[in-house]
């Protein structure tokens, strides 16, 4: 395409935004808002998945002992667990150390243990890593049939709700998002009805000079992409000063929450939504030229 | 240059427009197409122009079977054509300038040759020193000759006119085949549909007498031959 081409059909899709002002600034506004939903929940599924995996890589499986074993007994069943296909490390931990590690959790609070005298409840225990979160479920059934082992427990119920919940939202906001795409898609094509009804005329003789088909449409193509371009670039705008804010407030007062760190996170996210944006942009004018426009 | 062979026409809705329709029209002819209103005067030019496609027969417009055309094809076979209409078409928020411009603009020709071409056609019709004016400050008939500029600006091997002084007073008219005679002269084929009978039988040029969607008269140097 020549560059005085290009220059006409940018000035002509400018002219026609200014023409149809407040059509356009619908339009912006519903692009923006369902990119910006979209972005929403593309930024909280990712991150709940991220925060799903981040702990479930972190799992460790706590193997609790039946009381009055003898150290034998429980070497002898450490060296088990060590043999288990998967496990990376295996630390005892016994009841006294536990109990330190109690009393150093609960902090200022930890006058209450008082009441227990110098009974303690907490039982010999085993820290069990493994190197792939797959194993975490069959290493601990393995662990809990082991004789002289009350029970082996993980995570898991927790992240398993996690995903679960991941699964919900991730629905929901398909849905939430098909719908405003296909408002946004419906909004942009009605304002580039407009721009070709508004010129017919010039249309007219377009043809009849022998103009061909995509110099015809390319500048009402531009217009539908600028409009879809602008409202993303609104989203996106709103949506990075959001996330921006919240993460560093997270990294602030909830440390231990894994969120996603904004870079490269969010120029990829804007980079989608942009991408998102300027295709409802075309694909709209093309729906509308397709029904209006016989050229 | 056009040539029709046994061409037939009929719209969806079961009309005939066209039946049986054979002519040939030569290189630097001028030929008035005459006839009733809905007589098929129209589509005969919506096939030249391939607006339409004929039901059967074969066309050739400018050596170029138009009904085998690609849809691709059909800008560059309008661009060796050019069109006026009863009610000029032009643009109004452009200059006279800007409107025969237009036409060259959107076939991407270059700019130096467009300030070119476009003055040459204005002086042509007699509008040079109107440039920057406004087709609503322009009386009907100088209206006209923009849109005959801008028909010719792109240098088409046939003109297409459809009743172009069909909204103008006799005497402008007149001044208007003036222009047509001028462009023909030098070598445009003229193909005009008209129902002005004084300007046919002035003229003197072939006519084609379209009745009922037949030809019902082809002569050279003829006449309107209907009363007004």
């Amino acid at each position: 395409m020549k560059i005085r081409t290009f220059e006409y059909f940018l000035r002509e899709a400018v002219t026609s935004l200014k023409r149809n002002g407040l059509m356009s600034i619908a339009s912006v506004s519903t692009v923006a808002l369902s990119l910006l939903i979209l972005g929403i929940f593309l930024v909280m599924v990712l991150n709940l998945n991220h925060i799903a995996s981040t702990l479930e890589t972190q799992v460790q499986i706590t193997v609790y002992m039946e009381d009055g074993l003898s150290d034998r007994d429980m070497r002898e069943i450490g060296t088990r667990i060590t043999k288990m296909t998967g496990v990376t490390e295996v630390m005892f931990v016994d009841k006294e150390e536990a109990m330190a590690k109690f009393k150093e959790r609960l902090g200022e609070q930890k006058g209450l243990l008082t009441a227990l005298g110098e009974t303690n409840p907490l039982p010999n225990s085993f820290e069990v890593k493994v190197d792939k979160p797959e194993y975490v479920k069959t290493v601990s059934q393995t662990i809990s049939q082991l004789k002289g082992v009350e029970n082996a427990k993980y995570g898991q119920e927790v992240i398993e709700q996690l995903f679960a919940l991941t699964k919900m939202i991730r629905i929901f906001g398909l849905l939430l998002i098909i719908f405003l795409g296909l408002a946004a898609l419906f909004i942009i094509s009605n304002t580039i009805r407009i721009t070709v009804f508004a010129r017919r005329k010039e249309i007219g003789i377009m043809k009849y000079v022998g103009a061909t088909d995509w110099f015809i449409r390319f500048p009402f193509m531009i217009e539908g992409m600028i409009l879809g371009f602008v409202g993303a670039l609104c989203a996106v705008l709103i949506l990075s000063q959001t996330y921006s804010t919240l993460t560093d407030k997270v990294y602030e007062s909830l440390a231990f929450l894994p969120l996603i760190p904004k870079n490269p996170f969010l120029t990829n996210i804007s980079m989608i939504l942009l991408i998102v944006g300027t295709a409802i942009g075309a694909l709209g004018s093309t729906i509308s030229l397709k029904r209006f426009m016989k050229v | 240059m056009i040539y029709m062979s046994e061409v037939s026409k009929v719209y969806s809705n079961g009309s005939v427009a066209l039946a049986d329709v054979t002519v040939d029209i030569h290189k630097g002819d001028f030929v008035f197409v005459v006839g009733p209103s809905g007589a098929g005067k129209s589509t005969f030019i919506k096939l030249i122009l391939r607006e339409e496609l004929p039901t059967s027969g074969r066309i050739v417009v400018n050596g170029k079977n138009v009904i085998d055309m690609q849809p691709g094809e059909v800008p560059y076979l309008r661009r060796t054509l050019g069109m006026v209409f009863q009610d000029y078409r032009l643009l109004p928020n452009k200059t006279v300038y800007d409107n025969v411009a237009f036409a060259m603009q959107v076939i991407e020709a270059p700019r130096r040759e467009i300030q070119k071409r476009v003055h040459n056609v204005l002086e042509l019709v007699g509008l040079r020193h109107k440039l920057r004016t406004y087709p609503s400050e322009l009386s009907g008939g100088e209206q006209q000759r923009v849109a005959i500029a801008r028909a010719i600006v792109n240098n088409p091997v046939i003109v297409i006119a459809d009743e172009p002084t069909g909204n103008l007073d006799p005497e402008t008219s007149w001044e208007i085949m003036k222009v047509f005679d001028t462009i023909n002269k030098a070598g445009t084929t003229i193909i005009m549909a008209t129902h002005d009978k004084t300007v046919v039988d002035a003229m003197r040029k072939r006519v084609i007498a379209i009745e009922k969607g037949r030809i019902a008269r082809d002569q050279v140097k003829g006449v309107y031959g209907y009363e007004d």
